[in-house]
């Protein structure tokens, strides 16, 4: 399905969508985040990179999965605690974020399905804004087989046409999200289409950031895993662990349980997103820890993207949005690091 | 939607049973489910273990899949949540799921000799693929143990190694000398090359701590064992159980999912993060 929204419309269209849940982008403290909106006139499509992706509305920071209580003098109650039911949108996805999705999608699901993933995810309808400024310096989609208009996990894409959004609808539940405000949409022109395909040329030129040789990464890192480029690239490294939770790829997660009283006993279990740079990950009780230094725990993180995650799922495990590089606190440019394995010798 | 494989199973402890005492302790735990439960398993397979309040553990399952009323673990006291599994007394109740894991491929085993060769705990996920065998003794050559701890009192399952000598042949070792004890004086992979096991039509199971595993393999290397009739089992730290939490990866393999039985010619290919 293909529509043009005149901008003034947009909010109307929000409006008509009440019985979603709607998340969109939103300023606060200097930076952007997806948050739950509650006035359609706030939705604001006019922003940069969002310091999290959705994939937090999805696999939230910190979720309970159960609940458990003494119920008699010997017994035991656990009680399962899953997602609302409750269909939500979220505007303003960047092409890369939903393609992140996808990958995660094959993490979840699988043999065995995370049902606290699934349960949201299936819920949730994506509504992407392409890219026709990069939304970030280091912006690199187009070096990790996406672009800034993929529609690769998307329901729906809005790209801008100065005082209109042009907009395609992939799926049934994209379809769902137009068909209540059908008079706002109205066909597209000629004209329209040919200022879409300029837009897109142009979008692509714009990225600046890319990869080089990003097809014979995965094999050369194969043979890198005694490198010493690891100890030196990850010198710096704070293992502050920004660079994976930013990471719209990055699913590692931690299981504890929370006590709210230890007698009667009752208390949760809840997981909370965890991250292979921190140094207890893979520690063992007994103190023994397969991965020593943080120059191995960089070595996980780039193995993971661009050799594991590609020889289980044929995808790297990265969709290009930047965010490890722009926020990294010592600079740890996965770009360069990427680039110096390529010219890596020895 | 399938199954929540997140939500334990509650179970009872119906037997407990103190294997060795010391600063290093380990316990024997019977369980047995509250509710009917088709929890069925392979050798080699895991569960992991509950105290709620406390959180979770993966365990071998030491008991073998032909007993179906009890599910068995031999832990060892290491930090939260075995800790607890210590102090808990008979009729308590811990949350069980599972299980987990590839399993030893004991279908590729059939018709050959096995020699089992652990240390410390690590006989506890031998105990089950072993006694598994000894039931099954019609469909596999001769069996053979070879087990060593580092004192006679970190000897586990003494009892029950007592009658297994009338049933295979069974080498014991503790790694330092002291009196009385009259066989094998010195690490295990020591007593591999004594005791000098046959390749021919054999298949050695190796379980127990990495250094250990590490040697016996170099010796059975040294008498001629081929890589594929080697099998040990890796221990990483792990949460979820099912290949998504990401944490116990060596390479592309998830050990909870894809391992934790390999074969040494697997092993010895993926990178060294155990
Ligand atoms: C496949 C497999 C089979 C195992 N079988 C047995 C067995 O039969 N008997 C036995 O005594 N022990 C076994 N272990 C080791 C056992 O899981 C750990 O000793 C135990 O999880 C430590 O938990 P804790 O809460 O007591 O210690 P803490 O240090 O308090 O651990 C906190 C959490 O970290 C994780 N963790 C820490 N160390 C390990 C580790 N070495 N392996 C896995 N997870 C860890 C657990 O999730 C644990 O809940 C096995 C481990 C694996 C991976
Ligand atoms: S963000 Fe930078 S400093 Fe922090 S863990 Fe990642 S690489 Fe290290
Ligand atoms: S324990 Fe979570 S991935 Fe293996």
């Amino acid at each position: 399905m293909e529509k043009v929204l005149d901008k003034k419309s947009f909010p109307q269209w929000v409006k008509k969508l009440s019985s979603y849940t709607v998340y969109a982008p939103v300023q606060e403290d200097e930076v952007w985040n997806y948050e739950v909106i509650t006035n359609p006139e706030q939705v604001n499509l006019d922003f940069p990179n969002t310091v999290l992706s959705p994939k937090k509305i999805i696999f939230p920071q910190r979720e309970v999965y159960l609940e458990f209580s003494a119920s008699n003098e010997d017994g035991l109650e656990v009680k399962e605690v899953l997602p609302e039911e409750e269909p939500s949108v979220i505007f303003g996805v960047r092409p890369c974020d939903a393609r992140a999705l996808t990958l995660t999608d094959k993490v979840f699901g699988g043999d065995f399905e995370d049902i606290y993933y699934w349960k949201r995810r299936n819920q949730v309808a994506l509504v992407g804004l392409a890219c026709h400024t990069p939304p970030s310096p280091n912006c690199f989609c187009l070096s990790v087989d996406g672009s800034p208009f993929s529609k690769e996990g998307l329901d729906v894409l809005m790209s801008d046409l100065g005082s209109k959004y042009f907009v395609e609808a992939f799926s049934k539940k994209g379809e769902q999200l137009i068909n209540p405000a059908k008079t706002l949409f109205k066909p597209p022109t000629e004209k329209d289409k040919k200022e879409l395909d300029k837009n897109r040329t142009e979008a692509k030129k714009r990225i600046s950031r890319q990869i080089q040789n990003i097809k014979k990464i995965p094999p050369k890192l194969k043979g890198m895993f005694d490198s010493s480029l690891w100890d030196e690239e990850s010198m710096s490294c704070l293992r502050c662990g920004i660079c994976t939770y930013l990471c719209p790829t990055c699913h590692c997660f931690d299981i504890n349980d929370e006590i709210f009283s230890s007698s009667p006993l009752s208390g949760k279990r809840i997981r909370t997103w965890d991250n292979c740079q921190f140094p207890d990950f893979t520690m063992h009780s007994s103190g023994h820890n397969p991965r020593q230094g943080k120059a191995s725990r960089l070595r996980q993180r780039i193995m993971h993207k661009f050799q594991y995650f590609v020889e289980r799922y044929k995808n790297y495990q990265c969709t290009g949005c930047g965010r490890c590089i722009s926020r990294c606190p010592v600079g740890i440019d996965i770009i360069e690091v990427l680039d110096k394995v390529s010219s890596y010798e020895g | 939607m399938k199954d929540n494989t997140y939500i334990p199973k509650l179970a009872k402890i119906i037997q407990i049973k103190e294997e060795v005492g010391g600063a290093r302790p380990i316990k024997t735990f019977r369980t047995q489910f509250i509710q009917d439960n088709n929890f069925s398993f392979k050798c080699g397979q895991c569960a992991m273990l509950s105290v709620f309040g406390k959180g979770e553990s993966m365990i071998s399952i030491s008991s073998t899949p032909l007993i179906k009323d009890y599910l068995q673990f031999s832990i060892l006291k290491m930090g939260r949540v075995t800790s607890s599994l210590h102090e808990m007394q008979e009729g308590d109740i811990i949350g069980i799921r599972g299980p987990y894991g590839n399993g030893f491929p004991m279908e590729k085993w059939k018709g050959k000799n096995l020699i089992f060769i652990g240390g410390g705990i690590g006989l506890a996920p031998i105990w089950s693929v072993l006694h598994t065998a000894l039931e099954k003794k019609e469909e596999y050559g001769d069996s053979m143990l070879i087990y060593g701890a580092r004192t006679s009192k970190d000897i586990v399952f003494k009892q029950e190694l007592a009658e297994l000598r009338k049933k295979m042949k069974v080498h014991l070792s503790v790694d330092v000398e002291e009196p009385g004890w009259e066989e094998f004086i010195g690490f295990v992979p020591l007593n591999v090359l004594e005791i000098k096991p046959s390749p021919k039509n054999s298949v050695a199971v190796t379980c127990g701590p990495p250094i250990m595993i590490k040697f016996v393999i170099q010796n059975l290397k040294a008498l001629g064992f081929e890589d594929e009739q080697i099998y040990t089992t890796v221990e990483n730290k792990m949460k979820c159980g099912i290949g998504k939490c990401g944490r116990c990866n060596i390479g592309l393999h998830y050990v909870c999912k894809d391992g934790p039985v390999y074969s040494w010619a697997e092993l010895k290919n993926l990178p060294q993060e155990y």
